[in-house]
């Protein structure tokens, strides 16, 4: 056998109670998880597979909120100036680039300039357009990486790729391996929350999934709307009477303990009904809003006059709370409403104009107010598409995928503010310096978690398993 | 090797001739000045901490620390070529001109440190003589025959003697080892729940209780044979295990991704699944039929239409995910079938053959070239859809119409001639290479000139395949041979109505979404002329030096023959192409009305024939290829050429595969070959897992070092000598299994056994000192609830009722809602599309079909609790079940029976007094009863067997 870390004898039946009693979810004793799917990590527990553990070093960072930009952003209309645009706008970028790489949609038309201004922001003199008016006030609190560079010009796979570090179809999220490689803090919520602003990127839910991790590490979608939770609200409008049908489940269930002579896995299911009876409590108490103050919920954009400014901002709101109640990992998903998200094949302008529009003040204010509360030290806040786009245009009014050197920010948890990091070549088109992978971004968030990207680890399909394969680098330059 | 990387390395081996022996004095000082004062100093700042003898770990097998190192070069080739940078990997990879290949990784250099490396080769590259860093051996430690000696799952089967009881004889063996014994019989009843789930997934029913507990009163072991035989025969039983195999065989009915394209008629294949394990089909015809089943010498034949069962099988090959808008399509193809190798390996031979793609294997007797010796099978092998026929009605009168055709063809002066065609790579002709006529339109091969076409009364004057030779009702699909795109376009002669696709690098998702291939496919529609027809455009001239080939359809009303494909831009005049054959004129003149009345019979059969049926998802041969190794899983980075062959420790370098086909008949005969230990050990061992919830090898798809070893290694090799001996009957496997007395053991251990004994001793029950408790998977939960409530529609087969979406399910490509009760079908029949699997089901572990999956986690999760107390399904179907008990109009009797639906037992007084104390204080008489039934499902026993 592989494992002889798991001796699940060596456990008395009260310790096993008492884990599994703080088990948001326990994964049957029986099962052969542990003991061979791998789980080389000493420290796994099947009984409770979300029982905080100890990092493999001091954090930097407690929680994560990961602001997912769907679609890729355009790096040169918003983080990354390059007045070179403006000097060969309308020409043939063949001859003013030089040879291209094959873009998706192969309609290469013409060098195209921002249609934004550029200003310098700050102290640390930030480059931002004037299509984050919000953003900009706080660029001294973010850390931009302008040479980030992804393997895929395609969404789905590009998406893939950013979430599980694998352009395949279901591989385990970067939540899903942050709750195995930490647990969680607050039982009554899971571990990895995604808040759905309206649009599941493309790839669908899997870019959220656990993979060949077990399932308690899969990210828990929360809708907008009264049930976030699939069937978090009680059947039939009386709890009580809920109250009652779980009484008498209780009942039968210590009877039926015996016909299964005390099998641990009857008494984890048993344990099961009671974490999922107090999370029917703690969603609805997380998604009342009514104790924010007036200028909070203000500041978020909740009383904007653009629809996908409020939803945006509620997400935002939302995600200080879940880092407040202790959840690890929080990705935003984008509102719909803007057209094809952040994806401006064409009318740039439009397109790009109210998705800025949309996440902008939220964005702000989610920096500002934990920074106020003083959580923005033990939060990392990252911004990021799955790739950027082309500075030269698509057809005539929008620009293309492109996955050879964009903009992703971050804020907060042991980074370094005020800097920038890396640059593309004076196109905007390809990062030149400091070329920053997917897998280093990866590596880079587990370290400041305090985890060891290369030691964390599970065995499937004979091999041990990271998030970042067999890459990845921490970024040492940005850290705090 | 790509061309020019074979140029190079040709070139460079010429030049380190002439250099590599140069000794210092050769290079001019001040060249040597230049590389100590510019090169050196920039190498050890840039280059060695991956390519030198100090690296940590060398990268790419290139050491750029010595001369030598440079003109050796590494994975890719040499580094440089002295004297011309242009011709130097090394000047490519600094210059950053090809996002592939950039080199420093992380950062460009400066301009200037560029322009020196320039300099440096091109004055030849100086290097000071010295003494070279002593290199480690970078030489690969692999040795398999010395692997494949040392791991127990190579070596060939030994099994104990197979009498009555073997199976209780070697589990008791180890428990007297270890001081334990067996647990005592189980209740009839529990025994009773626990085989109906187990061979068909559902719960007995309450006469099936009945009639079984009179039964075992009488005569235990009769009563159970009989259970045993009845479950066995029901055609339930398809289902239950059908699900098990539908996990390996990573079955979807939809490709996943960006929009979650449909399979079309996947669901063939689930039913064919279905229909093989009932009729217990031997387990090596059923794996032959996965791997070959369109190329058996005797397909297996529908019983009812005769249709052929065995060719449906070879549709799991193309069950996996696909990606519409590859920008690599190379990449994507290989992807694609890294799936496919990575599923025939695990499911029918236990290995993780997919972990040798970029290396030999890490620690198995799997080298790098056995996984490609594997890909050239599939690179040989094409996506097909496969046209049944019904009755065999269209062969019947296909084979008249040719008895028709040769009486005509006697009536000819001269025998077919073939005038010979032009000589040219980018020409391909009927009869100068192998076509691949699919379906029966084209018929089995192409029509030779000079011949009588009986249908069409009419002599052809070239070589030609054509779809309207047995009339126009008959469909079919004509694939030319691969070959390479050379130019912008790709040109064929046709004549008629029909399709024309070209399939680069496997690719065939432009059906759904033409981005990137546009100017692919074409609709063909020319009267009565012939003429070229050409695809071309950017999409195509991009994919230039990639492997093609043409599919020519005909799938509707009238038909269409082609003589010739070009593959150059500019296409021959015709005249010299295919130039006039002035015999058929002739011929036809000296015929003209002889032959009428033949070809009236013939057009009254050709019009008697039944219309096409359904297509079906299958494979069938392609040009034979080899594959190259991929170095380091690289498409662009080609090793050696690998002939097509079964892994090198099964014996698979002993036979080589017939020139002329794609080697997949003789890869399944290896597969299932007495020679070969792991088909039928890992057969053996899952139905075991799936008796027991733990295989003797509980890593059931690994066998492998990495994988945990068996148990009961001679209990291992009994059962897979019992499989094989008995004509690899699974359904006679498992009657052996379920029929010990290890299966019939309680869950509870033997009364003398104490419990820190146990627990010290076996506790994870390894040694099955009694019966292992096991949560019941997710399909039997749903199925349970629609066979109490009796809204089961016991319903065999067919198209899939679509999934109930929740407004959780979003995303790109959302289906159509279905009905939340799913129809009242069993859980085999929900389709399962990639994006919007069924929720209930996911909650309680069903796998995400992404890759063979031989053993499910059993997990326990708040979802699975929130969804037996709140998901709507689950409460509707309480109150059905409530209600269809309303007839029992006394309360204790109506709980009894409701015990006995749920859990297979009466309740016990306690149970059942407090069951109704429950309902009697129950505020609403209205729901009292569902919210019993309710309470009843989230009872652990409902989702529990012990």
């Amino acid at each position: 056998m592989h494992c002889q870390n798991f001796r699940p004898a060596s456990l008395t039946r009260r310790d096993m109670l008492q884990q599994s009693a703080c088990g948001f979810g326990a994964v049957a004793l029986s099962a052969l998880l542990a003991e061979n799917s791998g789980a080389k990590t000493a420290d796994y527990n099947p009984t409770n597979p979300l029982a905080p553990k100890k990092p493999h070093y001091a954090p930097k960072a407690k929680n994560i909120i990961f602001l997912y930009m769907d679609g890729g952003p355009s790096q040169v209309d918003t983080f990354d100036y390059k007045p070179l645009l403006k000097k060969f706008n309308g020409q043939d970028p063949r001859k003013a680039i030089g040879k291209l790489e094959p873009t998706q949609f192969d309609n290469i038309g013409k060098v195209m300039q921002s249609p934004w201004t550029f200003k310098q922001h700050g102290e640390s003199g930030a480059w931002v357009s004037d299509l984050f008016p919000h953003i900009a006030g706080v660029a001294d609190d973010l850390t931009f990486i302008k040479s980030m560079t992804s393997k895929f010009p395609e969404h789905t796979a590009a998406n893939y790729f950013l979430h599980t570090g694998s352009g395949l179809q279901g591989r385990p999220s970067m939540g899903a391996w942050v709750g195995y490689g930490l647990g969680t803090e607050n039982q009554n919520l899971p571990g990895f929350v995604v808040l759905n602003g309206g649009l599941i990127p493309p790839g669908g839910l899997d870019n959220f999934n656990s993979g060949y991790l077990p399932a308690a590490y899969q990210g828990s979608v929360f809708n907008p709307g009264n049930t976030p939770v699939a069937n978090i609200k009680p059947a039939g409008s009386n709890p009580e009477l809920q109250r009652r049908k779980l009484d008498l489940m209780r009942q039968l269930d210590l009877s039926a303990k015996e016909r299964f002579a005390g099998e641990e896995q009857i008494e984890s299911a048993i344990l099961n009904y009671e974490t999922a009876f107090r999370m029917q409590a703690a969603v609805p108490d997380l998604m009342d809003l009514t104790g924010e103050s007036d200028t909070v919920k203000k500041m978020y954009g909740l009383e904007s006059d653009f629809n996908q400014t409020k939803t945006f901002g509620r997400q935002c709101l939302l995600a200080r709370r879940l880092v407040e109640r202790g959840v690890r990992f929080i990705e935003l998903t984008c509102p719909g409403g803007n057209g094809d998200r952040w994806d401006q094949h064409n009318n740039l302008v439009d397109g790009h104009g109210k998705n800025c529009k949309t996440v902008d003040q939220p964005i702000a204010a989610l920096i500002t107010d934990l920074k106020k509360l003083g959580l923005l030290d033990e939060t990392l806040v990252i911004w990021t598409g799955e790739f950027g786009r082309t500075p030269f245009a698509q057809g005539g009014n929008g620009r293309d995928h492109n996955p050879f050197g964009f903009t992703t920010w971050m804020a907060g948890g042991g980074v370094k503010p005020g800097i920038s990091y890396g640059h593309t070549d004076d196109w905007g088109y390809k990062a030149i310096e400091n070329k920053v992978e997917i897998h280093d971004l990866h590596a880079t968030m587990l370290h400041l978690l305090g985890i060891d990207h290369t030691k964390s680890t599970f065995r499937f399909s004979s091999r041990d398993m990271r998030l970042t394969d067999v890459h990845g680098h921490i970024l040492k330059d940005i850290l705090a | 090797m790509s061309f020019s990387a074979k140029i190079l390395l040709a070139i460079s081996l010429l030049y380190s001739g002439t250099f590599s022996f140069a000794s210092a004095e050769e290079f001019a000082p001040e060249h040597l000045d230049f590389f100590e004062k510019k090169i050196r100093p920039a190498l050890s700042e840039h280059c060695y901490k991956c390519h030198s003898a100090t690296s940590k770990k060398l990268k790419a097998s290139l050491y750029l620390d010595t001369r030598s190192g440079h003109l050796t070069g590494g994975d890719t080739g040499p580094a440089i070529v002295p004297g011309d940078p242009e011709k130097s990997l090394l000047i490519e990879v600094i210059r950053y001109k090809d996002t592939d290949m950039e080199m420093p990784p992380k950062s460009k250099l400066p301009d200037a440190v560029i322009a020196d490396f320039e300099t440096w080769v091109k004055n030849g590259a100086a290097w000071p003589e010295e003494k070279g860093p002593a290199n480690e051996s970078n030489s690969n430690s692999f040795d398999l025959e010395k692997r494949k000696a040392e791991h127990w799952c190579w070596k060939p089967i030994a099994p104990a003697p197979r009498k009555p009881g073997f199976i209780d004889q070697l589990i008791e063996e180890k428990l007297k080892d270890s001081k334990l014994r067996p647990a005592p019989h189980a209740e009839p009843v529990t025994l009773l729940r626990r085989l109906t789930f187990d061979l068909t997934g559902l719960p007995p029913t309450l006469e099936e209780i009945e009639t079984f507990k009179k039964a075992a009163a009488a005569n235990p072991d009769a009563a159970i044979k009989s259970a045993v035989d009845r479950l066995l025969a029901s055609p339930h039983f398809g289902e239950r295990w059908g699900r098990h195999w539908l996990d390996l065989m990573r079955y979807a009915e939809s490709h996943g991704h960006e929009f979650d394209y449909p399979i079309h008629n996947a669901h063939q294949y689930r039913d064919y699944v279905i229909r093989a394990l009932n009729a217990d089909v031997p387990y090596d015809k059923f794996v032959a039929e996965h791997i070959a089943g369109d190329l058996l010498p005797k397909a297996r034949l529908n019983p009812e239409n005769q249709t052929n069962e065995s060719i449906i099988a070879t549709g799991f090959w193309y069950l996996g995910e696909a990606v519409h808008s590859p920008t690599d399509v190379r990449k994507d193809e290989a992807d694609r079938i890294d799936n496919m190798v990575d599923t025939f390996s695990k499911s029918f031979l236990g290995l993780s053959v997919a972990c040798a793609r970029c290396h030999d294997h890490k620690f198995d007797a799997i080298s790098i070239a056995d996984y490609y010796a594997l890909t050239g099978f599939l690179q040989s092998t094409r996506r097909n859809e496969y046209r049944q026929d019904p009755g065999k009605k269209i062969a019947a009168a296909i084979s008249e119409i040719e008895k028709i055709a040769a009486t005509g063809n006697q009536n000819l002066s001269v025998k077919h001639a073939d005038p010979e065609p032009i000589k040219s790579q980018k020409l391909l002709f009927p009869n100068t290479s192998r076509w691949f006529p699919s379906g029966h339109a084209f018929g089995d091969s192409y029509i030779p000139a000079l011949s009588w076409i009986p249908v069409k009364d009419s002599i052809t004057r070239h070589a030609v395949y054509d779809s309207g030779r047995y009339g126009e009702k008959q469909q079919g699909t004509l694939r030319t041979p691969t070959f390479e795109i050379t130019d912008d376009r790709v040109n064929l002669y046709v004549k008629g109505t029909g399709q024309v696709r070209l399939i680069i690098d496997g690719y065939f998702m432009e059906v759904f979404n033409g981005l990137l291939f546009k100017g692919t496919r074409k609709n063909i529609k020319t009267g009565n002329k012939w003429q070229w027809i050409t695809l071309a455009g950017k999409d195509i001239a991009q994919k230039s030096g990639q492997k093609a080939y043409l599919e020519i359809i005909d799938s509707g009303p009238g038909s269409i023959a082609v003589k010739a494909v070009c593959t150059d831009h500019q296409v021959p005049r015709i005249e010299d192409t295919l130039p006039p054959n002035p015999r058929a004129k002739e011929i036809a003149d000296q015929l003209a009305g002889k032959l009428s009345g033949l070809s009236g019979e013939a057009r009254k059969i050709s019009e008697a024939i039944p219309n096409p049926s359904a297509t079906i998802l299958s494979v069938t041969e392609g040009t034979p290829e080899n594959d190259y190794v991929h170095i380091r899983g690289s498409h662009k980075n080609l090793g050696k050429e690998v002939p097509r062959r079964f892994l090198t420790a099964l014996g698979g370098e002993k036979i080589s595969p017939p020139k002329n086909a794609s080697g997949r008949l003789e890869l399944a005969e290896q597969v299932v070959s007495r020679d070969n230990p792991l088909t039928a050990r890992v057969a053996a061992n899952r139905i075991w897992h799936h008796l027991f919830g733990r295989g003797i090898v509980p890593t059931v798809d690994d066998f492998g070092p990495m994988g945990i070893p068996p148990s009961h290694p001679k209990l291992l090799d009994t059962l897979a000598a019992a499989l094989i001996e008995g004509n690899w009957s699974q359904k006679e496997l498992i009657r052996t299994i379920v029929l010990s007395q290890t299966y019939r053991q309680s869950a509870t251990p033997h009364p003398d056994l104490s419990p820190n004994f146990l627990a010290d001793t076996d506790p994870e029950n390894i040694l099955l000192h009694k019966a292992p408790v096991r949560r019941l998977q997710a399909e039997a939960i749903r199925d349970s609830m629609l066979a109490i409530s009796g809204r089961l529609d016991p319903k065999l087969y067919g198209n899939s009722v679509p999934v109930h979406l929740t407004s959780f399910m979003q995303g790109r490509g959302r289906p159509r809602s279905g009905p939340l009760d799913g129809a009242g079908r069993r859980s085999i029949y929900t389709s399962i599309r990639r994006n919007f699997l069924p929720p209930m089901m996911l909650a309680f572990d069903m796998p995400s079909p992404f890759s063979s999956v031989a053993r499910r986690t059993v997990s326990n999760v708040p979802a699975q609790a929130l969804t037996l107390m709140n998901d709507p399904f689950v409460v509707s179907e309480a109150k059905r079940w409530a209600n269809s008990t309303a007839t029992i109009k006394d309360d204790k009797t109506r709980i009894e029976t409701m015990f006995l639906q749920a859990f297979a037992r009466p309740p016990s007084p306690t149970e059942s007094k407090t069951t109704l104390s429950w309902i009697q204080s129950h505020p609403s008489k209205e729901t009292a009863w569902q919210d019993v039934a309710h309470s009843l499902w989230n009872t652990k026993e409902f989702i529990f067997l012990n």
